[in-house]
């Protein structure tokens, strides 16, 4: 072959193999919607399930804002037991009072929260219909009254705002006020039900929390004077709220049935029938962080209360302890199985007394160690009264059917008789006797701030209000059993994360930290 | 091709053992041995031709030959790189030894570079060779455990003892702050590979995630003739946007000469290097009296470890058939490598078919290239995981199991206590298969267009299937399983493409100036898709709860598919190297690469390189100086670049879950590559002729550091890919000495040292706190002991500062929960060594490596075989008798911070040259190695070679173990022979 014609063979390669260069690059996701094309489909449901799947982070997990509440209150302790429980001191820290601004799940807590916000804000990118769109602002509005309560400064976008701009950030008042007029304004939107939904009457029981707490978010969370304005919408608000009783059975509300409560106004669905597709709700983790390895189901052998908060309970209140039928096994020895564990436990299907995993006899004790580290390899396993508020649903344990309960009706009725106490109005002290007759306890003689707040800690424990009413009623700072002196005055804030600090140069660290 | 020729090699191949003699008449074999006049070691790949023939054949490893010739043939042609052409005369016995004379002291030796080849004295780069003759040898699933401890400045960290796990490998320090990046750019026969594999990953309920598989499991090591380590950004650059990393180019070997069949069988066992020193039966109950504690003591006597270890059968079979003629040469290798895991219920079964071969067409001026490559690797995978929380997976069930505790009840049934897994209940729960099949084609046409300028295409089209099968019976008393057990079923396909065409041209003007200047273009696009499926509740069903998936409950069911964004690379590069009287090198480089996976506004990114070489000793001032010869240095520069995140991570994407979408990665458009700037400062020479040195300084600078982050909150739940505009500096001295020490007729020994000595640092970072290094277990929830701090080395420890124990047995800690700096996971100090002694026909080689000066974090002791198992659980030891309460809190702290430095004698090989039996069996060789026998270390755990997967959000750690599967000792026996 001659050798021009090599050379055309050469040409002629360096020819296709240009032609088959010059790629643009493009790049297409294959799996994923780009922005346009997500804001092409018409609905945007699919944005609104995201939403609420965002509440299992944020508001469901035992490690997020829901320990904030709890942990740091009178009502929580976590107390390490050995090998168990230390997470580098994660959780004493909390009930001692003494966190800072690197704390694990004070960060993870604010910045899933403000994850659901933004969540809840770009549905409103999509066209909603304004049921959607109503929904979708109650959930921001949720999610922003939870980082308000804890930081009193909320980091917020609007809709259509640029990921690349920083947030705004909304301080105290401002940002009350916002949640507020949102709240307000999408009463008329939101529908009436389903409760694993937001609806109308969980948009007026946050309203009621937000007028309820005003002073304190409004102030300087230490002197609080209460504006009896704000108190007159809480009752007025509370009596909006319709078509719900307390119900006889206490832990009705939280069982694997409850679903069916007439108690219950918003939660998080269980199971999967009504919320196919939905993250769990994290319900498996309230017992599983208070219940023994050994007993069934198999706890995490974490998380106890506090003997001065056990003993606020008299002996016959249905809330403190009962026997509650279960489809898992049948109790033949009718032990205790909801409410507080305390003393020996027993297999529920053998009635078998149980063992701890060293063989000591699994007997619940009243009290952990002093500084919240045990040190009795005899009894570490056994320290602290357990809590199993919402009861196992054991044949379907890791996705169970209980419904997380964030808000509840007899909340509304104990927040309606604290305004009218506060206020100076009568009817405050009826209220709460009609509830105590129902959960089997005698009336009150008289309503006072610390038997209000006693009240609300017997029927709310918990349930994720403790810190807020303590902070309420003036009492978070004080001693408690494991937690000797007076906090600082900081400890009513928490610290801004240090990383969200670091990205943000328009947040500022809250007070003492 | 001689075809009857082959037929009949073949035949002799499989009936090797049953026919030994074949015996061809009109010719006459002649055998023999070619050793280097320099130090009297075998020169393998020599070119053997009876004169006046075209007909030949190569040497062996151990340089031996064997060739047929015509009875008239009376002298032979050796050839071979480096040392010239020479003519031999066949001894009256038909023997041939020869001792040849290094030609130019072996530098004209040719290496591959990219996108070409050039002579090693012209090199400007930092470029290390390692040929098959001096790789580990060993039963070695991975050709990057070749050439472990081989190459100055390279690390290659074995994560994992299971058979074919990933390896960490880094060259010239940690540079990449992310999971699963900072691997080199892996290029086989000029074919750069995706660097992923099809395996799909598994996070097992309750186990967390399986080790990974090593990307290169494909490759059969016998198949490697050599493999190179670009290490300067000089030599690298040429490679771009994926050249930061350094680069490790693996050339196969190509047939040549007479057709020939080599035959390996390898057979081996390996057991557990060594055995975590918990308590036994009769230690722990002295324990509990010594500790006071009434229970716990179960009457029995196990050992846990010695259940779930066992001796593992290693096989290795490889045929290799090849051979050329002036016009082709061919080369076919079937190979079958077995690997049972020292941990039962582990192994790894690999078939390899390779195919290589090249024809010359049009009168020489057109030359193809092809190949096929096929591999089938098939394994079962132990629980034995990263990751796992507070129930462990099986090697941290088995430290922890009672001793006094026997592993059934009388009934027969498994005892499974609550709190403990029972780890021969959980082996035999968990079964979980993968199969990886792969499969790539290559054509390479090159052009001679005038007797300076060649045109040369390479395309190639890779698939890699891979399919992973498995389930955890429900008889295993774990929360999420018992009564219930999940099945998970997954397929994986990465397929990758690439054609790029060179254009090069190499010219010498006059004598002085010779140049060498290529330009090109270069097309990737990898593709990875893969679906999944999930499912529970298939409690007692005695079948394979994966073949019968639709069994499960619907609530549990979870079936996912995807498909990634397409990743597109589209490249321009050049080269022009320019020689100046064999004294004055200069080289320059610069690749364009543009990539579908940057930011819109940062679609091409430009790499160049600069650099200049002097060989001094061509200067005539040299010319008396006779200690010193072959002196060259060498500085370079260049830019490189790391492009180690995935496709789409630029733009935003909204992505499915069940009836949902949600915004998931948030639009970059400004999103580029990692850049590196490297600077290269080197030196060679050789002393008294038998040492040769190279001595580098590199300090490597990498900025635009590549992180998955959190936007500015409130945004959506993670990620937003961003360069951060910080600085990790590595910098470092490599020494690499090659000394002949002995080279007597009979006796030979070389030596071969290298050393790297480095620092590496996080500079100019001014960003939020970055934590890693998760530490995992009971209690151990959140925790993590590395960070990412300013003018810190990457990934230092920041943990509690633990100062012994408090009067009651309490941990004391003086700072509190304050976290302070604890100590560098990176190591200062890279040694390795290599010793080959040859008398008469038998040679010794040892191969061993070193890491120095890192800090280990040890996890096991942390949180599985703590004090406070006591009366549940085992013990380590050491923990015994310490002043510690059995009750006191095993909270993450310097206490487990170890000294992780290590020596290894990764392997040693005693081989015996039978040479020829008969006319028919040549070459036989028979060898004994051992791997791995032993470790000098002060590492308590079982070994201090560590790297578990502990990321948080993306960051990786560095040097933390968390009970692995741990390494193996294996002794393998076997032979080689060619007919």
């Amino acid at each position: 072959m001659k050798s021009n014609q090599i050379r055309n063979i050469a040409i002629l390669g360096i020819l296709i193999s240009t032609m088959l260069g010059c790629s643009k690059l493009d790049e297409k996701l294959n799996s994923a919607l780009t922005f346009d094309e997500a804001k092409a489909l018409t609905s945007a449901a699919p944005l609104l399930r995201s939403t609420y799947n965002s509440m299992q982070d944020a508001l469901t997990s035992q490690d997020r804002f829901i320990a904030l509440q709890e942990h740091p209150s009178d009502a929580m302790v976590g107390p390490t037991r050995a090998t168990d429980w230390d997470d580098n001191g994660v959780w004493r820290v909390l009930h001692q009072h003494t966190w800072d601004a690197d704390h694990a799940y004070i960060t993870r807590s604010f910045q899933n929260l403000l994850i659901m916000q933004y969540n809840a804000t770009n549905v409103l990118n999509f066209n909603p219909t304004p049921a959607i769109a109503a929904e979708a602002r109650f959930l921001r509005a949720f999610s922003m009254w939870a980082v308000l309560d804890g930081w009193n400064v909320v980091p917020y976008r609007t809709a259509g705002s640029s990921l690349a701009d920083p947030p705004l950030v909304l301080k105290g008042k401002q940002a009350l006020d916002s949640i507020i007029n949102e709240l307000t304004a999408i009463i008329p939107e939101l529908t009436n039900g389903p409760k694993n939904r937001a609806n109308k009457n969980a948009a007026r029981f946050l309203l009621m929390k937000c007028y309820l707490n005003k002073a304190v978010y409004t102030g300087n969370r230490k002197t609080i004077t209460f504006d009896n304005a704000d108190m007159a919408q809480v009752v007025s608000l509370a009596d909006q709220i319709t078509g719900y009783t307390v119900s006889p059975n206490y832990f009705s509300n939280f069982d694997p049935s409850n679903s069916a409560s007439l108690e219950n106004i918003f939660t998080y669905g269980g199971g999967t029938s009504e919320n196919q597709g939905r993250a769990g709700n994290n319900v498996r983790s309230r017992w599983h962080m208070s219940m023994h390895y050994n007993q069934n189901p198999g706890g995490w052998n974490g998380f106890t209360t506090i003997a001065d908060f056990y003993d606020k309970f008299e002996a016959t209140d249905k809330r403190k302890a009962a026997v509650h039928p279960s489809t898992g096994y049948t109790n033949p020895g009718n032990r205790i199985n909801a409410g507080f564990l305390i003393g020996q436990q027993y297999n529920l299907t053998t009635d078998a007394p149980l063992n701890d995993t060293r063989g000591n006899s699994l007997i619940f004790s009243r009290n952990v160690a002093t500084n919240l580290q045990e040190s009795s390899p005899t009894t570490l396993e056994l320290t602290g009264i357990r809590v199993v508020k919402y009861t196992p649903d054991y044949a379907n344990d890791d996705a169970p059917a209980n419904e997380f309960v964030f808000f509840r009706y007899s909340d509304v009725l104990l927040m309606k008789a604290e305004a009218l106490l506060r206020s100076g109005g009568a009817g405050g002290l009826a209220i709460v006797n009609s509830l105590r007759a129902t959960r089997g306890v005698a009336a009150l003689a008289s309503l006072t701030n610390s038997n209000m707040l006693d009240e609300r800690g017997r029927e709310l424990y918990w349930e994720g209000w403790r810190r807020n009413d303590q902070i309420r009623f003036g009492t978070f700072l004080a001693p408690n059993q494991y937690k000797p002196s007076v906090s600082p005055d900081k400890c009513l804030l928490f610290p801004i994360p240090n990383n969200d600090l670091a990205a943000n140069p328009s947040l500022q660290q809250n007070p003492g930290y | 091709m001689n075809l009857k020729l082959l037929a009949k090699r073949l035949t002799a191949a499989l009936l090797l053992l049953a026919m030994p003699f074949l015996v061809s008449a009109q010719q006459k074999t002649v055998n023999g041995k070619i050793t280097s006049d320099k130090d009297g070691s075998p020169i393998s790949g020599a070119t053997v031709l009876a004169k006046g023939s075209k007909k030949g054949t190569q040497t062996a490893a151990d340089g031996s030959f064997v060739i047929e010739v015509p009875v008239a043939t009376t002298k032979l042609v050796i050839s071979s790189v480096g040392f010239g052409t020479q003519e031999l005369t066949i001894g009256a016995d038909n023997t041939a030894n020869s001792i040849l004379k290094a030609n130019n002291e072996g530098l004209t030796e040719i290496v591959v570079v990219g996108y070409g080849t050039a002579r090693k004295k012209d090199l400007t780069g930092s470029v290390a060779v390692v040929t098959a003759k001096n790789f580990n040898q060993g039963a070695l699933a991975s050709p990057d455990q070749l050439i472990q401890g081989k190459v100055a400045g390279l690390q290659v960290l074995s994560n994992s003892g299971q058979p074919g796990a990933a390896t960490t490998v880094r060259i010239r320090g940690n540079a990449s702050v992310r999971q699963g990046a900072g691997q080199p750019l892996y290029v086989v026969d000029g074919i750069p590979l995706d660097g992923r594999n099809a395996r799909p990953q598994l996070s097992a309920v309750g186990l967390g995630s399986t080790p990974d598989v090593d990307p290169l499991l494909f490759i059969n090591a016998n198949d490697i003739s050599n493999v190179q380590v670009l290490k300067d950004a000089s030599a690298s650059a040429i490679f771009g946007s994926r050249g930061a990393n350094g680069v490790i180019l693996i050339e196969t070997k190509k047939g040549n000469g007479a057709p020939k069949v080599d035959f390996l069988y390898q057979i081996g066992s390996s057991k557990v290097s060594k055995k975590y020193n918990v308590l036994d039966a009769a230690g722990y109950k002295s324990a509990l009296s010594q500790y006071g504690i009434v229970s716990g003591d179960q009457g029995s006597a196990v050992d846990a470890q010695s259940e779930i270890f066992r001796k593992g059968l290693s096989q290795n079979v490889n045929v290799a058939v090849s051979g050329s003629t002036d016009k082709s040469n061919y080369r076919i290798s079937l190979g079958y490598f077995g690997q049972e895991g020292v941990v039962k219920s582990s192994d790894l079964k690999k078939y390899m078919l390779n195919f290589q071969g090249s024809s010359k067409v049009i009168g020489n001026k057109l030359n193809l290239d092809y190949g096929v490559r096929v591999g089938q690797v098939n394994e079962k995978i132990a629980p034995v995981s990263e990751n796992a929380g507070f129930e462990g997976s099986l090697i941290g069930n088995a430290l922890q199991w009672n001793p006094t505790r026997a592993f059934r009840k009388p009934n027969g049934e498994f005892d499974q206590p609550a709190g403990a897994l029972n780890p021969l209940a959980l082996l035999e729960a968990y079964n979980d298969r993968s199969n990886l099949l792969n499969a790539s084609i290559f054509f390479s046409p090159t052009i001679k267009i005038t007797k300076d300028l060649e045109f040369k295409v390479s395309s190639s089209i890779s698939t890699q299937t891979g399919k992973r099968n498995a389930f955890m019976k429900d008889f295993l008393n774990q929360t999420d399983i018992v009564g219930k057990g999940w099945a998970f079923s997954a397929d994986n396909t990465l397929s990758t493409s690439l054609i790029n065409t060179v254009l090069n041209y190499k010219k010498s003007l006059g004598s002085n100036i010779k140049i060498d200047a290529l330009v090109g273009y270069e097309y990737f696009k990898s593709d990875r898709k893969g679906s999944s499926a999930f499912g529970k509740d298939f409690k007692d069903i005695p079948v394979n709860y994966t073949n019968i998936l639709q069994y499960a409950s619907q609530s549990s069911l979870a079936i996912g598919s995807f498909v990634d964004p397409s990743w597109e690379l589209q490249s321009y590069f050049g080269r022009a190297a320019l020689n100046f009287k064999d004294r004055y090198l200069v080289t320059a480089t610069l690749r364009a690469d543009g990539s579908s996976k940057f930011g819109k506004d940062n679609k091409y990114g430009y790499f160049p390189s600069f650099a200049i070489g002097w060989n001094v000793s061509n200067e005539s001032f040299m010319k008396d100086i006779s200690a010193v010869n072959n002196l060259k240095i060498r500085l370079g520069y260049g830019v490189t670049g790391s492009q180690e995140f995935p496709s789409g991570a630029a733009q935003d994407q909204y992505t499915f879950s069940q009836q949902s979408f949600a915004l998931n990665n948030v639009a970059n458009p400004k999103l580029k590559w990692e850049k590196e700037k490297q600077l290269n400062i080197g030196m060679d020479f050789s002393l008294f002729k038998n040492i040769n040195v190279n001595i580098d300084y590199f300090k490597k600078d990498r900025t635009d550091i590549l992180f998955n982050t959190q936007v500015t909150l409130p945004g959506p739940a993670t990620k937003y890919w961003v360069n951060v505009p910080c600085n990790i500096i590595n910098t470092g001295i490599e020494v690499n000495l090659n000394a002949d020490i002995v080279s007597r007729k009979d006796l030979t020994w070389n030596l071969a040292v290298n050393a790297t000595f480095m620092k590496n640092k996080l500079t100019n970072y001014k960003f939020g706190k970055v934590l890693t290094g998760v530490i995992s277990g009971q209690g151990l929830s959140g925790v993590s002991v590395q960070e990412l701090v300013n003018d810190q080395p990457l990934n230092a420890f920041y943990t509690k500062q633990f100062e012994g124990f408090d009067g009651s047995g309490g941990s004391k800690f003086p700072n509190g929960l304050t976290k302070t700096y604890a100590g560098n996971p990176n190591p200062n100090t890279l040694l390795g060594i290599r010793s080959e002694l040859n008398y008469k026909k038998i040679s010794l080689v040892l191969n061993g490596y070193g890491i120095f000066g890192q800090k280990v974090y040890n996890n096991t002791a942390n949180a599985t075989v703590g004090l406070g198992n006591l009366g549940k659980g085992n013990v380590d030891v050491r923990f015994i008798g310490t002043g510690e309460a059995v009750a006191n809190t095993p909270s993450a702290s310097t206490r487990y911070i170890e000294d992780g430095s290590f020596f290894r004698l990764s392997n040693a090989s005693l081989s015996y040259n039978i040479g020829n039996i008969g006319n028919t069996l040549k070459n036989v060789n028979v060898f004994l190695t051992g791997t791995n026998l032993f470790v000098i270390t002060k590492f308590t755990g079982f070994d201090p070679e560590v790297n578990t997967n502990k990321q948080i959000d993306g960051v990786s750690s560095f040097g933390i173990e968390y009970t692995p599967y741990p390494a193996a000792k294996t002794f393998l026996a076997g032979f080689r022979v060619s007919f």
